[in-house]
């Protein structure tokens, strides 16, 4: 007899009130990469005007900005285990301590978590501030803390003419980092605006990457005091914008002006010195929406589904193999569009057979549509092997996926029964039976 | 009186014409034994050259499905010694086997045989 039907159906009605309910919000989900909820901190609230422009690019594109003071006594970033949020932007640089629940270890959390983040710092920035960009593995001017607070970057070759400031901290850099991925297929052709502190960082870390430099003449210092002692961070080991793309594809941009996101340097001509082209418009506002573009998964965000393998000709999935199968793998790949998820079409993902060291190393082919494949030979080793495949391109999301199979060896029936180079040997045993059996006859029957 | 070189020449000649003296012998000799002796000796002689011409055959090629040659030349090999003991129980001159009747020689050589085909054929692979 069936089970009682009304036992059944109040959890199942309120999953589905549940289900529906996370829908609605439109939450950050693996079907649909793009946050859509963002927090913005500010020091004062005056920022949300100073800087609309930048937020309205964002309102634009279908973002929810909340705005709340950095040390507003009811921030929190999840309640009851689930993130409010899916990314931050940290517009406050002279922070000492956030309000509410929010700490130092709650927002690398929150990047830990596969959340995206964006620091703006300037040469008010705190040491909290600071630590966060440290954490991230950026590393903003330590002899400025100690030393001089108040130093910013100058560049007397590259600073951007203008008639009120000369001092040369308002630099226009086009040095930008080359990848149609996070800056968009369009050239940016104006320089960009920066007024602010520099950063360096670890050449050993593979995951930071600079977006944004400043010129080999850079340096970071007080404009207003004399230099007694050759500055530290120089040259072009000053990023004036990076980027961080974390190992469970979490994105984190940090940089060291928040005036380049105001509306005065998204609207002001530009001109570098030397140079005497003017731009009527500084590249800022392009560089800022193409790199935020990427920065909340718009652009470069891939998936990899349907990992599929089976013996050729065949189309079940075997639970191992033998050796010397012929066998054939295929994966989909797709990236996000920002809206919707497009066929991911390249000619350089590889797959290995892996078993401590790579067997077999096949580039898969793809028919255009995001399925991607290869067949190949089961190698005569037998034991337990991993398809691997691991892809990490500048800008992409990093793809690593691992099926494990066993591979046994023939069993002692699978064997070929009859060796060609034994034939004589056959032919010599049955040959002498023949012979055998002849010699009886005539023994037998001669007279 | 002979010389040195008419002497080694004479002598040559004498090798030579004892060896063919030998082999007429042999063969006038041989040709005095009962046929069925004589079938018997075909049949080693049949045998032996088989396992020859194996043993020949892995010498060129290897010993690859080394079972398989183990079988082919084992095969010959045996039954050619099974018949030779056939043929010495049944040769008449032959005083040590005076009481034993030829069939039951060869009725132990059928059978001898029959087995060692039968392992033959199983360790042939």
């Amino acid at each position: 007899m069936a089970k009682p039907f009304p036992t059944l159906a109040i959890p199942l009605f309120l999953l589905s009130v549940v289900s529906l309910l996370s829908l609605r919000c439109g939450a950050f989900s693996a079907d649909r990469p793009t946050d859509r909820r963002l927090l913005v901190l500010v020091d004062d609230l005056a920022i949300r005007s100073s800087h609309s422009l930048y937020f309205s690019t964002l309102q634009s594109r279908g973002y929810d900005l909340d705005f709340k003071l950095a040390d507003d006594p009811s921030l929190a970033l999840s309640r009851y285990g689930q993130y409010l949020y899916d990314g931050l932007l940290l517009f406050s640089p002279s922070v000492q301590r956030f309000g509410g629940s929010l700490d130092l270890a709650g927002i690398l959390d929150f990047v830990d978590a596969g959340h995206d983040l964006i620091l703006a710092a300037d040469s008010s920035a705190s040491d909290l501030i600071r630590e966060i960009a440290t954490e991230c593995g950026v590393d903003f001017d330590e002899a400025i803390s100690f030393q001089d607070p108040a130093a910013l970057v100058i560049d007397h070759t590259s600073y951007a003419v203008s008639e009120t400031e000369g001092d040369h901290t308002l630099i226009a850099s086009d040095i930008f980092i080359e990848s149609t991925t996070i800056l968009g297929d369009e050239k940016i052709e104006a320089p960009v605006l920066f007024r602010g502190i520099g950063h360096s960082l670890n050449a050993a870390n593979s995951l930071v990457l600079k977006v944004l430099s400043a010129s080999p003449a850079a340096y970071s210092a007080n404009p207003a005091t004399k230099l007694s002692s050759p500055p530290s961070l120089t040259g072009s080991a000053i990023s004036l914008v990076s980027i961080v793309q974390a190992r469970n594809n979490a994105r984190v941009l940090i940089t060291g002006s928040l005036d380049m996101f105001s509306n005065r340097f998204l609207k002001s001509g530009v001109q570098k010195a030397g140079s005497s082209i003017k731009n009527e418009k500084s590249g800022n506002q392009q560089f800022l929406t193409e790199i935020s573009k990427w920065v909340f998964h718009e652009r470069g965000h891939l998936k990899a589904i349907n990992v599929r393998h089976h013996k050729v000709g065949e189309t079940n999935e075997p639970s191992i193999y033998r050796i010397n199968d012929d066998l054939e793998y295929s994966v989909e790949i797709y990236e996000w569009s920002g809206s919707s998820w497009k066929p991911y079409v390249v000619d350089d993902v590889q797959v290995q057979f892996y078993m401590m060291s790579p067997y077999v190393l096949k580039t898969l082919s793809t028919d255009k549509k995001g399925l991607y494949s290869t067949s190949f030979k089961v190698p005569d080793v037998y034991g337990v092997f991993q398809f691997k495949v691991e892809y990490e391109r500048l800008g992409y999301t990093s793809l690593s996926l691992s099926k494990q199979i066993p591979v046994r060896p023939f069993r002692h029936n699978e064997y070929e029964r009859f060796i060609t180079t034994a034939f004589p040997y056959y032919g010599a045993s049955f040959s002498t039976m023949a012979a055998f059996f002849i010699f009886t006859v005539v023994y037998l029957y001669n007279k | 009186m002979l010389t040195f070189r008419e002497l080694e020449f004479k002598m040559a000649k004498s090798s030579t014409s004892d060896a063919q003296a030998l082999f007429r012998s042999l063969r006038s000799a041989y040709a005095a034994t009962p046929t069925n002796l004589k079938i018997i000796d075909l049949y080693v002689v049949y045998a032996i050259t088989t396992a020859v011409i194996q043993v020949v055959y892995m010498g060129i090629v290897g010993s690859f499905p080394f079972n398989s040659f183990l079988a082919g030349v084992l095969s010959c090999v045996g039954t050619a010694v099974l018949a030779v003991c056939l043929r010495i129980q049944v040769n008449k001159e032959n005083k040590e086997f005076k009481d034993l009747p030829p069939e039951r020689a060869f009725a132990d050589f059928v059978l001898c045989n029959l087995v060692l085909h039968l392992v033959v054929i199983n360790f042939l692979g």
